[in-house]
């Protein structure tokens, strides 16, 4: 989605880095399973998150398995299981929805690549879409809210935040237990908000420049695409506050083979991925990750 | 009720100190104070009562065995009062109406209350610090700053509408996992002092000084 939800590597042990690589690719080859070669492309740190947020308390069975990409590189990847096969179908839908957003922001021109591939991903949309309805109808109702507000140039921040978390929320909606329901719809939904507002944070600059609707130029009064110290610190804030409900909800979650990396992600990948992203960095290295990761 | 060691994830065989500071970390974790106005609060609570019988049940159980020497601790469990959670119920004046919509807040009924709180029309600072209240627990953590803080400056006097916008800017409060280390490079006075000494240390190690008073 956006690879803002990510683990800060340095600080993963290495047993942690190699099962954490091994959700990544075994996401990837789930999706292969599920939709098809071509849908690999749509794996992702958000996701891989996700699959590992849903996963179970029990102890998690692994096999070797190797990557397309980079055929002397195995990886022990999760047996197939319910949080992956959620995850990689909750990629599709996200992916399919990202494309179509991609074309329509673009000139006809550029938007024909995000069209063409879009168009290519039909197919597995729909059986995405078989399998998991509820969570494709509130992705639909969502996003069309949130093209609406949009098209309004909506002053606040967080009505359209909202909208987004909201479908990151009905990502929990799967769960066992009407407790842990709670609690995973509660981490998803700050999630969700937290990465929709860092998004519009780092697309500012870039937004002013084109024109294009971004909430925090109607909240606060950006100068040169960047906000004032006053805003930023406001703004941060309120980041923080999210980040504080994230991390209690995520303490009601019961331990699971995953807690130790899913800690380092929420306690330390997200503040210092929000950090980058106030100071510019994120934006900066943007392009050095695009080229390495456009494989 | 489960095993109360493995509620506080210790063996059986741990010392009274790990027992209890196992105890510790886990009350500190769903500690009241981290779960302000938060829709998880009861979640919580639950598992604070939970933490706080299963010790006191190894207390009490090691004090009769007579196996170690037993503490008295148990006394001091930490306890979730009914009051925090939530605006205070009539704590302020206002019509009967704004009493109804704090008890639906607290009991997290938002749509309710937010539906009853639309229909009033006079929007007075009270109106103002119940709608934060409803976007705060719904997580829209902006617009319930914008409104806290128009409540605030229409009644200046109102300590909890204060306090409100206090804790707002005060960024709140979270648990923190003891293995993890803080990620923002924290520099107080006292960092600055230290290395300063510890630089003056190596230099006259190094036969030269630092500092030259000290």
């Amino acid at each position: 989605m956006y690879g803002y939800v990510r683990p800060e590597k340095g600080e993963l042990k290495v047993r942690e880095y190699e099962t954490f690589r091994g959700v990544y690719c075994g996401l990837c080859h789930t999706l292969k399973k599920r939709y098809g070669p071509l849908l690999r492309f749509a794996v992702n740190y958000d996701l891989t998150f996700l699959a590992m947020l849903l996963a179970g308390p029990g102890p998690v069975t692994t096999c070797p398995k190797r990557c397309p990409y980079h055929p002397l590189r195995t990886a022990q990847c999760p047996e197939t299981s319910e949080a992956m096969d959620a995850a990689a179908d909750y990629t599709v839908i996200l992916s399919y929805w990202k494309l179509r957003d991609g074309a329509e922001d673009k000139p006809f021109a550029a938007g024909l690549g995000y069209r063409l591939l879009a168009w290519l991903m039909t197919g597995a949309y729909r059986k995405a879409v078989l399998l998991r309805p509820e969570f494709a109808s509130v992705t639909e109702t969502e996003l069309a809210a949130l093209g609406e507000l949009e098209r309004q140039s909506c002053p606040g921040v967080d009505p359209p935040a909202d909208r987004f978390a909201r479908i990151l929320a009905a990502a929990g909606e799967g769960a066992e237990g009407s407790d842990r329901r709670r609690v995973l719809r509660e981490l998803l939904y700050h999630l969700g908000r937290v990465v929709y507002i860092l998004d519009a944070a780092d697309d500012l600059p870039e937004d002013m420049k084109t024109g294009a609707y971004n909430p925090l130029r109607y909240r606060f009064s950006p100068e040169n695409g960047k906000l004032s110290p006053e805003d930023e610190k406001e703004l941060r804030l309120s980041l923080q506050h999210s980040h504080n409900s994230i991390s209690a909800a995520f303490a009601l979650l019961d331990d699971t083979p995953y807690t130790s990396i899913l800690t380092n992600i929420l306690y330390i990948g997200l503040p210092a991925v929000t950090q980058a992203v106030f100071s510019g960095e994120w934006r900066a290295s943007a392009r050095k990750r695009k080229e390495r990761s456009g494989l | 009720m489960n095993d109360p060691y493995s509620v506080l994830g210790v063996s059986p065989s741990a010392s009274d100190d790990e027992v209890k500071k196992a105890y510790r970390d886990l009350a500190r974790k769903y500690h009241p104070d981290n779960y302000h106005d938060n829709p998880l609060a009861d979640l919580a609570s639950e598992k604070m009562k939970e933490i706080n019988e299963a010790y006191d049940a190894i207390t009490k159980g090691r004090e009769n065995g007579g196996s170690y020497g037993g503490s008295a601790y148990q006394s001091q469990g930490y306890q979730y009062q009914q009051s925090y959670s939530g605006p205070r119920s009539g704590a302020s004046s206002g019509s009967a109406a704004y009493g109804t919509i704090r008890s639906l807040i607290n009991q997290n009924q938002l749509d309710q209350a937010m539906a009853m709180l639309s229909t009033i029309q006079n929007h007075d600072a009270e109106w103002n610090y119940l709608m934060g209240s409803i976007y705060w627990r719904r997580g829209l953590m902006d617009e319930a700053a914008r409104y806290f803080r128009t409540a605030a400056t229409m009644q200046p006097g109102n300590i909890e509408y204060r306090n409100a916008v206090q804790y707002m800017n005060s960024g709140g409060q979270a648990y923190r996992p003891a293995n993890v280390r803080s990620s923002m490079s924290q520099s107080d006075m006292c960092t600055v002092c230290n290395s300063l000494i510890c630089a003056d240390c190596c230099c006259e190690m190094m036969g030269g000084d630092l500092i030259p008073c000290c």
